[in-house]
């Protein structure tokens, strides 16, 4: 947990460092009164200043009885849940918002709820078809169908 | 402004919030809050956000009914599961949890039902009153706020955040100004350059509050519950009729708490940054510490269950004053109702009560109607809301995984947001864990380009000197509230460190 801690500040003490390179390259004060950078330089100052006190601060506190800061037998369901998330949203072009969804539904439970197939399928054509009527045809929300839906529905 | 042309208006908002459309719009609102805020993963501020694009399509006045209501059902749902399921449905029902789920487990769930409901309800009823009256002298008070003026309100918004939230300042603030920074990136709103982009045309607009909220509360929270493995085991819970002569009976005893939590919760509510949550917890702990047995709460005490409840409503409705008066957030939902106002077309601030009085006395006359529909709703439906829990996890998280997605990319039609979305998704579960508070970042992305404005034609105005904002007498009493508020965690620890006990930590 303290090692996080210490990784999480650090890198917002590195954001810090790559903001106020942004803010600097505009004018802090002009000759009406603050600038454009003005408020971003101060900004990135105290984000910068309240990190490094908390990397200060993590590495003075003490070591014992730390805990991991993701406990052993969380990786697998955050990475099942993290992983096909990332997957679809970069496969978003071909599957849409739609597909992706069924995708998504289909994996989770089958590989955390562990239920029957027939309920799987049921539920993962379900949703996404309740939401495709919502969305599209209640709301007119134009939602990304991907490739693959818009051959489905339209022809090639 | 006189009485009588207050009672005209909240005559003309009822008449507003009662036709049909606007009703069905109400109920609508209140059944998803519900919903919402019995489902552990998916809260009040992440729900208004998901369904911000679907007020699109409606009118300003049914669009704000609907997000209010859903706040309000909100509200009353996160009670359900607290004392059903020791499972807190929303951040400032945690409280409910410590009375509320003993009581049911005593075999006494409908009287814990019903004294959260009650209570809830008695807590709004009285805020909206005072909301009424407060909020037309407060608006044609904020006309004449200048910049300065509304930068000193600001403070005291971020300063209230750092103050009651609890836990460590240092992370508050850093939340409170990391929150300002992403709000400059885009353009320059004075000199319309673009600006800390790094020459991205794609961040040139600038990041959606709406996308960030959606990350950081729904995906993160969803992280957070998938790590923790959530498993849902409580008492079944029903409201008879008994249940309610019974709980009815006893409150005359609770008036003195009532009254406290009411104003507590009202006052902390109208203070601009936070919201129910810490009014919540506040709340709980004046309510034992004034108790003649303080050593029944955490056992089943009837009161520990009425003096939260009653807090998180009044102050829900509290935090909407700053928000149609000033334009200035009272919660972090408050926050992002009040993005949904730019969408909507229109603009926020004391003016709306002149521009827009359907507006403003639809949503006022919405209260009302909402909160009595509300309170019957959540009485007699117990058992339905309940039932949503029976939803197993593993179809809820995907779920509300594609419900985010579709909220995310509606709001400016672009892959690229939901990519935004997911890395803050990761921030927000990682923020959450070390205790980074997120209400702070969600109130500071809001108001980022308001306060920057302020701040800068407050120092041009004075010709570059801070001195503005402490030689006018509105914008110093605001400062010094500002200051006074900011300092209070470690007037907190000075007081009980010379009483010689430590005092009740205030968990955001």
């Amino acid at each position: 947990m303290k090692k996080a801690e210490t990784v999480v500040a650090v890198f917002l003490v590195l954001f810090s460092l790559i903001m106020v390179r942004e803010a600097l390259r505009l004018s802090i004060w002009s000759s009406i009164g603050p600038g454009a950078g003005f408020f971003p330089f101060w900004l990135v100052l105290g984000v910068g200043i309240c990190a490094v006190v908390i990397v200060v601060q993590s590495l003075r506190a003490p070591r014992a009885g730390d805990e991991p800061f993701i406990p052993p037998g969380a990786w697998r369901p955050l990475l099942v849940a993290f992983l096909p998330m990332v997957a679809i949203l970069a496969m978003l072009r071909y599957l849409g918002i739609y597909i992706g969804g069924m995708l998504y539904l289909t994996g989770y439970m089958w590989l955390v709820g562990r239920h029957r197939w027939p309920y799987i399928v049921f539920v993962s054509i379900l949703i996404p078809l309740a939401l495709f009527f919502i969305f599209e045809k209640w709301f007119f929300l134009l939602l990304p169908k991907g490739i693959l839906l818009e051959r489905l529905l339209y022809g090639p | 402004m006189t009485l009588l042309s207050v009672f005209n208006d909240l005559l003309y908002g009822l008449g507003v919030a009662m036709t049909p459309s606007n009703l069905i719009v109400a109920i609508i609102g209140l059944l998803l809050g519900t919903a919402i805020g019995v489902l552990p993963g998916l809260g009040g501020t992440n729900g208004i956000a998901l369904l911000l694009p679907l007020t699109f399509s409606l009118t300003p006045t049914s669009a704000i009914i609907l997000l209010a209501s859903v706040y309000w059902g909100a509200i009353f749902g996160g009670a359900i599961t607290s004392i059903l399921f020791n499972i807190p449905g929303e951040p400032w029902s945690v409280a409910t949890t410590f009375d509320g789920h003993p009581l049911a487990r005593q075999g006494k769930p409908g009287i814990a039902l019903t004294a959260a409901f009650t209570s809830s309800f008695i807590g709004a009823f009285v805020a909206i009153i005072l909301f009424t009256f407060f909020a037309p002298p407060l608006a044609e008070w904020a006309l004449r706020f200048g910049p300065p003026e509304y930068f000193a309100v600001m403070l005291l918004a971020f300063a209230s955040l750092t103050g009651l939230e609890g836990g460590s300042p240092v992370k508050s603030v850093l939340m409170t100004l990391l929150g300002l920074l992403l709000s400059t990136i885009g353009f320059d709103i004075v000199s319309g350059q673009p600006r800390m982009n790094f020459g991205l045309v794609s961040l040139q607009s600038g990041i959606n509050f709406i996308i960030i909220a959606i990350g950081l509360f729904g995906l993160g929270e969803i992280f957070l519950t998938v790590e923790e493995g959530l498993r849902i085991q409580g008492v079944r819970g029903r409201i008879s009729f008994r249940d309610l002569l019974e709980t009815w009976k006893m409150f005359p005893r609770y008036i003195a708490t009532l009254v406290r939590a009411t104003i507590l919760g009202f006052w902390i509510g109208v203070l601009p940054g936070t919201g129910a949550t810490p009014a919540s917890f506040m709340s709980y702990g004046l309510a034992k510490q004034f108790s003649k047995h303080p050593e029944r709460f955490g056992k089943g005490e009837v009161e520990g269950v009425i003096a939260p409840e009653t807090a998180a409503h009044a102050a829900g409705i509290g935090a909407l004053l700053p928000m149609i008066t000033l334009g200035i957030p009272g919660s972090p939902t408050a926050a992002v109702m009040l993005a949904g106002f730019f969408i909507w077309g229109l603009n926020p601030g004391p003016l709306l009560f002149t521009t827009q009085r359907e507006f403003v006395w639809g949503l006022i006359g919405s209260m009302y109607v909402a909160n009595v529909v509300g309170v019957i709703m959540v009485l007699t439906m117990v058992p339905v809301f309940a039932a949503i829990n029976r939803i197993p996890f593993s179809v809820l998280a995907p779920l509300i995984v594609i419900l985010s997605s579709i909220g995310a990319f509606a709001v400016n039609n672009q892959v690229l947001d939901l990519w935004i979305m997911l890395g803050s998704g990761v921030a927000g579960y990682l923020f959450k864990k070390l205790k980074y508070p997120l209400a702070p970042l969600v109130v500071a992305l809001v108001l980022g380009d308001l306060a920057e404005q302020a701040l800068r034609q407050s120092l041009i105005m004075s010709q570059g000197s801070g001195a503005i904002f402490f030689n006018r007498p509105i914008a110093l009493t605001f400062v010094l509230a500002s200051a006074f508020l900011f300092l209070l965690p470690a007037l907190r620890g000075f007081w009980s460190r010379r009483r010689g006990r430590v005092s009740e930590p205030v968990e955001a």
